[in-house]
């Protein structure tokens, strides 16, 4: 089956995908059973199925995984990907707060927050993965947690305080113990 | 004429709020069969489980292989746009619960419309207001 797929990812982002003498490429070959072609130039990505590949959607899962380095996180939470229920989603800045570099470099650290409290708290409260990078925010999760943490991002990028925003994530942490306690009971 | 292999193509839309498998042949004029996660399931918010996802994928697979359909290409779609572009949590379901049901699976490719610069985010000028 010729199955593959082309991306690139920034340069500076080559270094760690490819690892140290090539252990994460080999790792993230060996996990998802797929060849790596890496263009250290161009910031290119090929990626072709090995011939041993069973799993018809391992090209597509090692794209998630290769974006996500990419995209500024570490392969350790890149491989999370692995698992079915988890996926990646990208946030564009540009999309919301304009062209402009001051105002992206503005809303950036607004997400980060002091020291890296506001971003904290949302890896926290909703147990996502976050990573600003570039021009873009990127989340790694669960489907329904992965919800919570892009609408509290997008409410930041909106302007609204962070007291309301923690208040927000407060209020859907709470919502969500209650739904995982009701499907117990419809369970049993 | 002697009976070759036959493909088709799974048309997959996976949004948040549902999933929505139709099969085609090979040119995609014909639909074969047509499953949603609303079809299989009873209660609106589960439309977009993974489960509902496989449950339709493995009763699709069953209408596909009655019509001798062997093999099927795929084709997934997030709603695009202005919504969403990362295929919701269906999609990859669909692809696993369909191999499952022994069917071949070729190409599979991403058929998110993206615009060239279309209409306007929704919210306007001071966002959504609640």
């Amino acid at each position: 089956m010729p199955n593959t797929e082309y991306l690139k990812i920034p340069k500076e982002r080559i270094g760690v995908l490819i690892g140290k003498e090539g252990v994460t490429k080999e790792h993230v070959e060996n996990m998802t059973q797929t060849e790596l072609d890496i263009e250290s130039e161009t910031g290119s990505v090929t990626i072709s199925p090995s011939e041993s590949m069973e799993d018809p959607l391992s090209v597509w899962k090692a794209r998630y995984i290769i974006k996500a380095i990419g995209r500024g996180f570490s392969p350790e939470t890149a491989l999370k990907l692995l698992d079915d229920d988890y996926i990646l989603d990208i946030i564009n800045l540009p999309d919301f707060v304009g062209k402009s570099k001051k105002a992206i470099q503005r809303q950036k650290g607004r997400i980060i927050g002091r020291e890296g409290r506001t971003k904290e708290i949302i890896k926290e409260m909703t147990n996502v993965d976050l990573s600003v990078y570039g021009k873009t925010v990127a989340l790694i999760g669960d489907m329904e947690r992965l919800q919570i943490a892009k609408e509290a991002v997008k409410m930041i990028l909106e302007g609204v305080r962070h007291k309301t925003v923690y208040s927000f994530l407060e209020k859907k942490k709470q919502e969500l113990k209650r739904k995982e306690f009701e499907n117990i009971i419809i369970k049993d | 004429m002697a009976e070759k292999e036959r493909w088709g193509v799974a048309n997959i839309y996976s949004s948040f709020n549902n999933t929505i498998i139709t099969i085609t042949d090979i040119t995609g004029a014909e639909t074969i069969t047509q499953w949603s996660g609303g079809k299989v399931v009873r209660a609106d918010r589960q439309e977009s489980s993974p489960f509902a996802a496989m449950e339709a994928a493995t009763r699709a697979a069953d209408d596909v292989k009655e019509k001798g359909i062997i093999g099927l290409h795929i084709k997934v779609r997030a709603p695009g746009g202005n919504g969403p572009r990362t295929p919701g949590p269906g999609a990859q379901a669909t692809i696993r619960a369909l191999a499952r049901a022994g069917i071949r699976i070729g190409k599979i490719e991403d058929v998110t419309p993206i615009p060239h610069d279309g209409t306007g985010r929704p919210g306007g000028k001071r966002g959504r207001r609640v």
